[in-house]
């Protein structure tokens, strides 16, 4: 571990701080180590106070997504090789700042509640007649939506996000298309109430960013927009077919 | 991070009970990294208001009789109209770039039996549609046709 690279970190502790401010550490590193690594080598050896998420270590439980030198990253991911010799590690934007680099999930959570991701069925199958069956091409059609680790990476690269509170989001968004996608599912028309009603799809001007900083290429955007297509059908249609509680 | 996000920006409806720190925008947004270029896609819209009023006018003008077409066509002529002209020309190629790139997968992925082609034939119809309509009306202004 020769060489050396800083870190501008952003500290807040609610107790003490008015507002954020940035600490800088200067630590050995060796270039196969990750931003994560770097993190909790800070913890453990220089300053224990440093709060982060993290949990797997493998781009898989979303828990270490923060914004890496601007960029909304998950922090296992690339290698400190990749990045220079200053590397800046803030808090995810467009969320509130609990405690250094974490931050507020109940807001995501509500979100993410709200767009109904169960499946509806409107009248549940009895037990005896078995399981739902589903193609692959059925599957085929939601998969990409359901590889979602609820990272909030693309909560933090929206622009929309950080101008419009009501806004339902990308991930939430992307997670609600995917189970109107699905065969088994019967509750389509809920779901764009919801997508119609106070956070709306059509709040999405298409900036893309949710596609481009996605670590596992659900391409939200993609969702989001053609959600914004069937939610239109979906109230098009209402006038011409009679629904099941109505 | 540069600015300030809208204050209540994923707030939760019932607050927890640690004091937070307001959210902050992402740090490129709105002038550097991709975000530039979604910024620029916005502020075309000013052009296409401006250009709006140009096309009102050249109308207005053609139902104040030929004197006052002849004039407008003459002020059209002025270089700041043409730079303008210019400016406009080179915003739809670009905003019609990006919504080309964008508008295929944007397709519902069913709408009852029906699915979208691929995103090549889409991209290929999109871009074929394009340079028909703009070659025919070229053809159509320039007296070869009609």
């Amino acid at each position: 571990m020769s060489e050396k690279k800083t870190f501008r970190i952003t500290r807040f502790d609610p107790d003490q701080d008015e507002a954020p401010r940035t600490q800088t550490y200067e630590i050995p590193v060796d270039p196969d180590w990750k931003v994560l690594d770097a993190l909790n080598f800070i913890k453990d050896e220089i300053d224990g106070s440093l709060s982060h998420r993290w949990s797997c270590r493998m781009a898989v439980c979303g828990s270490c997504g923060m914004m890496v030198d601007g960029k909304p990253t998950l922090t296992c991911k690339k290698p400190l090789s990749e990045y220079g010799s200053e590397i800046s590690v803030e808090p995810l934007a467009n969320f509130p700042i609990v405690r250094d680099l974490v931050v507020e999930l109940d807001g995501f959570m509500e979100k993410f509640e709200s767009v109904k991701p169960w499946i509806i069925r409107a009248k549940e199958r009895a037990v005896e007649e078995g399981t739902h069956r589903q193609s692959p091409a059925e599957l085929e059609e939601f998969k990409q939506f359901s590889m979602c680790i609820n990272c909030m990476l693309c909560y933090s690269a929206c622009p929309v996000v950080a101008n419009e509170p009501e806004f339902l989001g990308p991930a939430a968004i992307a997670l609600g298309h995917r189970y109107n996608m699905d065969s088994r599912d019967e509750g389509a028309h809920e779901r764009n109430e919801v997508f119609r009603g106070e956070g709306t799809v059509f709040s999405c001007s298409y900036a893309n960013e949710c596609s481009e900083v996605c670590p596992k290429h659900v391409d939200p955007a993609a969702a989001v927009n053609q959600a914004k297509i069937n939610a239109v059908l979906d109230w098009a249609t209402g006038f011409v077919v009679t629904r099941g509680k109505e | 991070m540069a600015r300030a996000a809208h204050p209540d920006a994923m707030k939760p409806k019932t607050p927890g009970r640690t004091r937070t720190a307001p959210p902050m925008a992402p740090g490129e947004f709105p002038f550097a990294g991709r975000y530039r270029a979604y910024t620029l896609f916005d502020w075309t819209g000013i052009i296409y208001l401006l250009l709006g009023f140009v096309a009102l006018r050249v109308v207005w003008a053609l139902g104040d009789g030929e004197s006052a077409w002849l004039a407008v066509q003459g002020q059209l002529e002025n270089p700041l109209y043409l730079a303008f002209h210019l400016l406009s020309l080179v915003s739809v190629i670009f905003v019609g770039v990006r919504f080309f790139r964008l508008f295929p997968k944007a397709q519902p992925a069913r709408i009852g039996p029906l699915k979208p082609p691929p995103q090549l034939v889409i991209h290929v119809a999109l871009y074929a549609a394009w340079i028909g309509v703009a070659g025919g009306l070229a053809l159509v202004l320039a007296g070869g046709i009609f």
